[in-house]
């Protein structure tokens, strides 16, 4: 069973969930022909973001990240 | 002498078309662009205006043969995004549709199957194979099989605003999205509109 809340699953293909620590992370799906995901946790600038936009800015990190998969090197490869 | 005359005869008939030879060529399918709605349909103008004189007829004819086009996912992102959502439609979604990057299934399958070794697939060898890093394909994998006819799914060249594009920072940039129909490892890509998750074959690939 996941330690992790759900906070959004969006059919952009990317979902937010707040893990046991109450640290955001959001896992999108990167990648054309060959598609994977990756995680970033989110920073305090960006969970303040979060906190006051919700999913408007939620949907725009996920677009970052898909723009960018490495995203400066925060991105974790999910198994 | 009148049997001569009499092939000479037939043979400038059958040229003419007014005798048959049984041999009847099909119909050619109708355009792909009349498959997608007026916003894709747009879209897909503009992208063969700028590839011109190629585009998405002369992509789809020359490099998905048959019309099928195949893409892969690891199996963990499948069941996160796909089955757990009860997803209609593959590929990234928003208000004007859902957006899947798709390559021709024989070289896919061919990627896939060279790379089996003792019943698993070999991540370093599938992204040889496929000019993309072996992290992108490590652990169990699905392997999607579309026919774009039977489906009747809008279909284009992709471009720098769809959904999921990596964009080049630099003209040195490889590992990214580069306008024109191929992947940067050279693999010929379409971006499918709406495609179908009931009318997919699916493969898990170990």
């Amino acid at each position: 069973m996941s330690d992790e809340e759900v906070l959004i699953q969006s059919p952009l293909l990317y979902r937010l969930v707040r893990d046991r620590s109450g640290a955001l992370i959001i896992e999108v799906v990167v990648g054309g022909i060959a598609m994977s995901a990756v995680r970033v946790r989110l920073d305090a600038r960006e969970t303040a973001a979060y906190a006051r936009e919700g999913q408007a800015f939620a949907d725009r990190l996920a677009q970052a990240i898909m723009a960018d998969p490495p995203f400066g090197g925060r991105a974790v490869d999910v198994p | 002498m009148k049997k001569a005359v009499g092939v000479a005869l037939l043979c400038a008939l059958v040229a003419s078309g007014c005798v048959s030879t049984g041999a009847t060529r099909p119909p050619s399918p109708p355009p792909l662009v009349e498959r997608c709605d007026a916003t894709q349909a747009r879209l897909s103008v503009e992208a063969d205006q700028r590839a011109s004189p190629w585009g998405i007829e002369q992509h789809v004819a020359r490099n998905f043969p048959g019309r099928q086009v195949s893409w892969l996912m690891k199996d963990s992102a499948y069941q996160t995004f796909v089955v757990q959502t009860n997803a209609k439609n593959f590929g990234r979604c928003n208000d004007t549709g859902c957006y899947l990057f798709a390559a021709p299934s024989t070289v896919i399958q061919r990627a896939v199957q060279e790379s089996m070794k003792d019943g698993k697939h070999d991540p370093a060898a599938l992204g040889k194979a496929l000019g993309l890093p072996a992290r992108n394909f490590e652990g169990t994998l699905r392997m999607m099989t579309l026919d774009l006819n039977a489906t009747g799914v809008c279909v284009r060249l992709p471009v720098e605003s769809d959904p999921g594009v990596w964009k080049c920072t630099s003209p040195e940039d490889t590992d990214c999205f580069k306008f024109g129909g191929y992947t940067s490892g050279g693999v010929p890509e379409v971006m499918v509109i709406n495609a179908p998750v009931a009318q997919a074959r699916i493969e898990e690939i170990p």
